[in-house]
């Protein structure tokens, strides 16, 4: 296992392991894109080397969208939660860090958050997040062990079909986030850290 | 779910989209009300599909190694409707049913390139363990000639599978509730 920084609700920056298209001759309908879906400066390297394949880097941009903005159904707050616990227990530290912070804000609670960050997807949680969780947890690290049993304790905390649907979907996105910022780069060393953290 | 059926959704995907096929989803049953009512979802998860299945441009990964990495993933998570669908696939193709088999059980096998076995291996680590990932996997991966652009579309196309099947979980549980 590579040495990596504690997860954290601090801002981490991600460096690719591979050029990008910026620095390799990007084409114009590349540039574009990239100016279209990279949310800011220092988020932009992670789309840069994914406009490899454009159209893959755009379909993919839109389902985000959809799985974490659609109207109804699972919460914001939910969506993030469940965000956070699949980066936790695929050990993201760079997706779980910039959805931590947005979870935080919207719930104007960062201390179960922080919690989750830092003892990990089995320190003690209210019953609504603990069944957000364990469902992420399980349909993250062994999904064909997932039965009805497992959405059970979703619905006993008012979970809708619909809700659960829309977790479903951010729990698979997150699976495909983690995979592409954990094998396509990693996230640059703490600032002033000594390298064995 | 009354939720579902009051709000007017414009059609933006096919009822037998890939997912609803690979789920055997039709539109009358209460999962087809609920992929209907994400159907931004729906469509870009169809998107998503073809651009990395079917995309115009295949580049240096050909669509038996896109069905072959596919195969491979859908193994080891037991999915069951993707081996279906990716070994028809690569039936079709005229792909060796030993080249199957292998692929199933043990990349390494002899009946792969060395190539393919180093697609597989890190299809491996992306399933099962990416957060063991290191630079020098990717360094495996252009010693055996893959650019950039080919990793990203491996990478893409693995990643894009971790969400399609666990898609396929939810609506599996959701479905045997009914």
């Amino acid at each position: 296992m590579p040495t990596r920084r504690p997860f954290t609700l601090d801002l981490v920056l991600w460096q690719p392991w591979l050029p990008t298209v910026d620095e390799v001759d990007a084409t114009p309908e590349q540039q574009a894109l990239v100016n279209e879906v990279a949310p800011s400066p220092t988020g932009r390297p992670y789309y840069a080397l994914l406009a490899h394949e454009p159209l893959a880097l755009r379909e993919r941009t839109a389902l985000m969208k959809a799985a974490m903005y659609s109207q109804g159904g699972a919460t914001r707050a939910d969506r993030e939660l469940a965000a956070v616990a699949a980066s936790r227990a695929n050990g993201c530290v760079h997706c779980a860090s910039v959805h931590a912070r947005l979870y935080a804000q919207l719930t104007k609670d960062d201390a179960t958050i922080r919690l989750l960050l830092d003892e990990g997807v089995d320190t003690p949680l209210g019953d609504h997040e603990r069944a957000v969780v364990d469902y992420a947890v399980k349909l993250s690290l062994t999904p064909a062990t997932v039965t009805a049993q497992d959405v059970a304790p979703l619905r006993r905390v008012g979970l809708s079909d619909l809700a659960i649907l829309d977790l479903t979907h951010v729990i698979g996105m997150f699976n495909w986030a983690n995979q592409l910022f954990l094998t396509l780069g990693e996230v640059a060393p703490e600032p002033g850290a000594t390298g064995h953290a | 779910m009354s939720q579902t059926q009051e709000a007017s959704v414009t059609p933006l995907f096919a009822a037998d989209d890939v997912i609803n096929q690979l789920a055997t989803i039709t539109a009358d049953t209460k999962v087809g009300a609920l992929r209907t009512h994400r159907s931004e979802v729906a469509r870009y998860a169809e998107g998503s599909y073809y651009a990395l299945f079917e995309p115009d441009d295949f580049g240096n990964v050909s669509r038996i190694d896109r069905d072959l990495i596919a195969l491979r993933v859908a193994a080891l998570t037991e999915s069951h409707p993707l081996i279906t669908w990716h070994q028809e696939r690569l039936r079709h193709a005229g792909v060796a049913e030993a080249v199957l088999t292998a692929v199933k059980s043990n990349p390494h096998a002899a009946q792969l390139s060395l190539r393919q076995q180093a697609l597989l291996s890190h299809v491996d680590r992306l399933t099962n363990a990416p957060a063991t990932a290191t630079a020098a996997h990717i360094a495996k991966l252009t010693a055996v000639g893959l650019t950039p652009r080919d990793i990203v579309v491996i990478s893409q196309l693995t990643a894009f599978l971790s969400f399609q099947l666990r898609t396929l979980v939810g609506l599996r549980v959701l479905a045997e509730e009914e």
